[in-house]
């Protein structure tokens, strides 16, 4: 267990990350929930590399065709939720300052996602017992 | 907090060398989900046939169909010293990565058709569906070049 610290201080950038995204939908003067569509894309960077791990583990090989697929597909979703709202604020259906506050929401979380797998991530006994 | 920071210390315990793949895999994948999100925005911003026709779509489709033919096949399949021949064999991976190749200069080659014989020639109004269209076959383009090139298939270095 790498630390209950790194694990207390990683929740706290979720939280604060998923506060910036509901501060960019509710404030009163935005008053609009179309951010929240990021969620998806919050949920679904991890998947890639998880499954990539679990389908390959050959620790031998530096490099690995499928891990490397993995991370093409997660860099994807990053840009994704990055794009998303900066698309919706030039079709205006969202204020300039929600798109801000929604993209300062995505770098958090995506720095406490990629803290995660840093800190959790690198086992190396990867028994399948742990899942 | 006074055990926090050591674990932090790591910027000795980062190899570069060995990042070469993780770091081309995550440039091209920028690179080539930028280019979609280019053509998204045009898209949105200019819903009228007559601003963006949507023809042009196809360009992009094919250079992510190019990309994804390109990456496909392997160097060693290519150069005929993998453990696996592959489905098709060394020749088949080699017609294989051409048509890809042929098909990724074609859509670059057009996209830039469509910018100039489209929008510039025309002296249209509203250039930037255009200017989209080859920015992203352009990123696209890049994103497959770094993608292929960017990573070493050396597993022992």
């Amino acid at each position: 267990m790498a630390g209950i610290k790194a694990l207390i201080s990683l929740s706290f950038g979720g939280a604060v990350g998923l506060m910036f995204l509901m501060l960019g939908c509710a404030l009163p003067q935005y008053n609009q929930y179309w951010p929240l569509f990021v969620l998806f894309f919050y949920i679904l960077s991890p998947i890639p590399y998880c499954i990539a791990r679990r389908l390959v583990d050959d620790t031998d090989a530096t490099s690995n065709a499928c891990k490397e697929l993995a991370i093409f597909l997660t860099t994807g979703i990053v840009v994704s939720a990055f794009g998303l709202p900066i698309v919706f604020a030039r079709a205006e259906l969202i204020y300039w300052g929600a798109c801000a506050l929604v993209l300062t929401g995505n770098t958090v979380i995506f720095a406490t996602i990629l803290g995660f797998f840093l800190v959790f991530g690198s086992n190396d006994d990867f028994s399948w017992q742990q899942w | 907090m006074s055990g926090f920071l050591e674990s932090l210390r790591c910027s000795e315990c980062v190899d570069w060398g060995e990042k070469r793949n993780t770091i081309a895999s995550v440039a091209a994948g920028v690179l080539f989900f930028t280019g979609w999100w280019i053509i998204i925005d045009a898209a949105v911003k200019y819903p009228e046939v007559e601003d963006f026709n949507h023809s042009y779509h196809a360009c992009g489709v094919i250079a992510t169909l190019a990309f994804l033919m390109i990456n496909a096949v392997s160097n060693g399949q290519v150069r005929g010293d993998s453990y696996s021949e592959g489905c098709l064999g060394q020749t088949g991976a080699r017609i294989w990565l051409f048509i890809g190749f042929m098909m990724a200069f074609g859509s670059l080659i057009a996209s830039m058709w469509i910018l100039f014989g489209g929008y510039v020639v025309k002296e249209k109004a509203v250039v930037y569906p255009g200017i989209a269209v080859f920015f992203q076959n352009a990123f696209i383009f890049f994103g497959g070049l770094v993608f292929k090139f960017g990573r070493t298939e050396d597993l022992w270095q």
